[in-house]
């Protein structure tokens, strides 16, 4: 049989001072990023009118906007969507009284009136009021924090609460990842995206819950070993899985990054980034943080018993917190 | 042996039971002739219902307009216009169109296909309240224009960019033109030379003039209590006209109201303006039908017809009014020509749509008007419309990168499991039947977001066969035999796979519960792909083993 990474002894953990602080560089950066630039939202968010209009032929840029500027909307963002020959046109805000749609209609008559009666064609067009907007922003944020929250109680179900609070901090700092990441790469916030972000939350999970799944089998085991070994072990014993489980996905996501066009774009960089720090915080997040609980809150004898009923009682059962101790100083 | 039987009818089962919901059936559709009207024609194609993203057509939400007085009980409101929008949005006749109520205040319009958004706005937000008012004949706009001028000159109002043409020699040229370009010729020869001799009388400068702004603006038309005015002093007036103190000098019983026609009287283009008693004599509650029929003297046409009430209190009313003009009021703007009445109407009548109108705009018309008024004003909250040709590149994408991730998927899988990795990928296509059935059975939309959500979920169903094969691939190394290893593996795997995909249901649950349109139809895909996903690996895979087992006859090497 093939066999990758089969048998492995890595000492994972050693390295999470080191991994701890790229990724804290990381997102320091990108939320410095973020408070100077802002998020990128989406007009869902932001309420307003986008046009998405394709031309024959690449046209000059500058004469759709001074069209759009003729037309009276001057502050619009007129950006290239995928190929020269596709545009957006936004245009933030509303100005009091005008009804919602008119500014959709206004804009596809100047663009007609300059470029001719069927150039370009408009092929998608969205009005939001701000009402809505402010709406669809909070449906999104209460989506956000119910999520974590749910996983949450699930986790402190099925798993002791060392364990449901490594995991959470894990996808936190996830999260937080992936707004920097989204941050540096100034990809538009919308609805798509934050279905994305709430993807990657339960992707990284899926990964956290793998490994301890595996530690806590692994303490079930007879013989006591620091916890440290044992997480080493479990992540060693999971390294296959991992890698080849992994590198479908990635594959799986590339394939809609490169092929599946504009439209979905964000969402599959997202789910990209998703992958690789979903993987780094299983390893470097939840683990250390399991240990530095560990540490604090050490495993009474009554703990250790519970969570290896069936394993045989051997005098020196409460070794495991020592140990930890003693090796991560 | 036994329940390996039971297995496999229970794997076929799910799998007649797939093929039998994703089975090409036929759906009833309309398709839009070219003048706007509709056919029902009938295509056969799979039960998978696409969202607007992908099919085009135009996402629409509506909100009760407050701008002209607050509505007190906006949620109520809102139920009783739901129906109203509902039965319009019917007769339109697009399948599948979607018409529900969002929140407390919002009712929401999907309309696959349609990405005319003037058209679907007009149609799901006209107020439809359609009145009859007879013209005034007492020469209450004449009497009251004086009034008008010193509040225009009062509020410092100027003329717009034209002034009426003021030269007597005006009134035969009128008188003329009018008549040829008049496509709304009215009811009968009758009406015609009736027409004709009001205009001779009325087309100049109207009488009494004192030269104020407004009596400059304002021609005599043909009629009792019809004016005309230069088109490019639309808007003046109809903000002059709204003003509160205006309201307020208007004569006791009587109200202005603007037409929909024109006319061109020496290359200038006139708009109707009309002076009608206040009280209706029927009013579009009593209609119970309607359609759109054209007319060879008067083009496009709706018919309509009065319930027995309606219809008694109009022949009652039309008897007392003969020889009166009757103004059709739809919205408050006067449809057409108002029509004069040459002898008692009874419960059936006709709209003239007026110039320029197709007989898309007389559908439109009878549908608003069976549909009925709506009971509040509404507003367009958002409207989102995509391109049907952009639906069709998303699908083709979609397919397209879904069709490369598979192949990868596919070939990982062979090339590292071998054999165990070709049950798996025969696992895998039964998880795409198994998915895309679930969604068929349960009537869910597949959006873009979904089609990648559904192209991810492929990559994240072979988890749980990875999970299950490195465990099987434990056993082994631990010296066990292959059918233990194999039945360990899967046991040991179970919580894992559980608990993982457990956390991801719930997140797609919360996307579901918060999410609109596409990101629904994401959730939606997710949670049918994590389902046929465990399913597929638990229960098909194993099965597979189990058969393979037992064809072997105890195989001692398992190629994983």
């Amino acid at each position: 049989m093939l066999r990758i990474l089969h048998g492995t002894k890595i000492d994972f953990i050693k390295a999470w001072r080191i991994a701890i602080g790229i990724t804290a560089v990381f997102i320091v950066g990108g939320l410095v990023f973020l408070g100077v630039h802002g998020i990128n939202k989406s007009i869902e968010f932001t309420g307003g009118t986008l046009l998405q209009v394709a031309f024959k032929q690449p046209p000059d840029v500058a004469a759709i906007r001074a069209t759009v500027d003729a037309a009276g909307y001057t502050g619009a963002e007129i950006q290239q969507f995928g190929s020269p020959r596709d545009f957006t046109i936004r245009a933030a805000g509303h100005r009091a009284g005008v009804q919602v749609e008119t500014i959709a209609r206004d804009l596809e008559a100047a663009l007609h009136k300059r470029f001719g009666p069927t150039e370009p064609k408009v092929v998608r067009t969205e009005a939001i009021s701000a009402r809505v907007g402010d709406e669809l922003s909070r449906n999104a944020m209460i989506a956000i924090v119910i999520s974590l929250f749910v996983t949450l109680l699930y986790l402190a179900f099925r798993f002791e609460w060392r364990f449901g609070v490594a995991a959470v901090l894990a996808t936190a700092h996830d999260l937080l990842s992936t707004l920097a990441f989204l941050a540096i790469m100034r990809l538009e916030v919308s609805l798509t995206v934050v279905a994305a972000l709430l993807t990657v939350i339960g992707y990284s999970l899926n990964d956290t819950i793998i490994i301890f799944d595996r530690v806590r089998e692994n303490l079930r085991k007879a013989r006591p070993e620091p916890l440290y070994d044992v997480l080493n072990r479990s992540i060693n014993e999971t390294l296959p899985r991992s890698v080849l489980t992994h590198v479908t996905v990635a594959a799986a996501t590339l394939s809609l990054l490169l092929f599946a066009g504009e439209v979905i774009r964000p969402f599959s960089w997202i789910m990209l980034f998703g992958i690789v720090t979903g993987t780094f915080s299983s390893v470097y997040i939840a683990g250390p943080i399991l240990l530095w609980i560990e540490r604090r809150w050490p495993r009474s004898r009554g703990d250790r018993a519970s969570a290896r009923p069936a394993a045989p009682t051997k005098p020196r059962a409460p070794a495991a917190s020592q140990p930890v101790a003693a090796r991560t100083r | 042996m036994s329940n390996l039987k039971y297995r496999l009818a229970i794997v076929v089962g799910l799998v007649l039971l797939s093929v039998y919901a994703l089975f090409p059936r036929d759906v009833k559709k309309r398709e839009r002739r070219p003048d706007g009207t509709f056919y029902d024609t009938i295509s056969r194609r799979v039960p998978l219902r696409r969202g607007l993203d992908l099919s085009g057509g135009m996402h629409l939400a509506l909100e009760v307009d407050e701008s002209k007085g607050t509505v007190a009980n906006k949620s109520d409101a809102i139920d009783r216009a739901l129906k109203v929008v509902r039965t319009r949005m019917e007769g339109l006749g697009v399948s599948e169109t979607v018409v529900q109520k969002a929140g407390n205040d919002r009712i929401i319009v999907d309309i696959p296909g349609l990405d005319d958004r003037e058209r679907a706005i007009k149609i799901a937000r006209d107020q439809a309240f359609l009145q009859f008012q007879i013209t005034d004949k007492t020469q209450a706009f004449e009497k009251i224009l004086p009034r008008l001028d010193a509040i225009a000159k009062e509020k410092g109002l100027t003329q717009g960019a034209a002034a009426a043409p003021a030269t007597p020699t005006q009134g035969a040229g009128l008188n003329g033109l009018l008549t040829a370009t008049d496509t709304s010729k009215s009811d009968s020869a009758k009406v015609v030379g009736a027409r004709k001799d009001s205009t001779k009388a009325d087309s100049t400068v109207l009488p009494g003039v004192t030269g104020g702004t407004i009596s400059k603006m304002i021609l005599a038309g043909s009629m009792p209590g019809q004016f005309m005015f230069d088109r490019s002093n639309e808007d003046v007036l109809k903000s002059f006209f709204s003003r509160p103190e205006v309201q307020v000098a208007m004569p006791p019983g009587k109200v202005v109201r603007f037409g929909s026609d024109t006319t061109v009287i020496q290359s200038k283009t006139y708009r109707f303006l009309y002076m009608l008693d206040e009280r209706p004599i029927v009013t579009g509650v009593d209609l119970i039908d309607a359609k759109p029929n054209t007319s060879p003297t008067e083009g496009t046409i709706v018919e309509f017809q009065l319930n027995n009430e309606g219809g008694r209190r109009f022949l009652r009313e039309t008897s007392k009014h003969l020889k009166d003009y009757m103004a059709i009021v739809l919205d408050n703007v006067v449809m057409g020509f108002p029509p004069v009445i040459n002898g008692a109407i009874g419960t059936k009548g006709q709209i003239t749509m007026g110039q320029g109108r197709d007989l898309q705009a007389a559908q439109d018309l009878s549908l608003v008007l069976k549909a009925g008024a709506l009971p509040v004003p509404l507003r367009v909250a958002d409207v989102r419309t995509i391109g049907p040709s952009l639906g069709q590149d998303s699908i083709d994408r979609a397919f397209r990168a879904g069709t490369i991730a598979i192949v990868l998927v596919v070939v990982i899988m062979l090339g590292y499991y071998r054999f165990s990795g070709l049950l798996a990928v025969g696992g895998l296509a039964l998880y795409v039947l198994y998915t895309l059935a679930t969604l068929a059975g349960f009537d869910a939309v597949l959006t873009l977001p979904g089609l990648a959500g559904f192209v991810l979920s492929i990559g994240i169903a072979v988890d749980a066969n990875v999970l299950i094969f490195e465990r099987i691939r434990e056993e082994l190394d631990r010296g066990k035999t292959v059918r233990t290893a194999i039945d360990e593996g899967f046991r040991h795997a179970m919580s894992a796979i559980i608990d993982s995909n457990v956390s991801t249901i719930l997140t797609a649950a919360v996307l579901y519960q918060y999410g609109t349109g596409p990101v629904k139809g994401f959730a939606v895909t997710l949670i049918a792909g994590i389902v046929a996903s465990m399913v597929t690996s638990i229960f098909v895979v194993r099965t597979f083993y189990l058969l393979w087992l037992t064809r072997s006859r105890g195989a001692q090497t398992l190629s994983i």
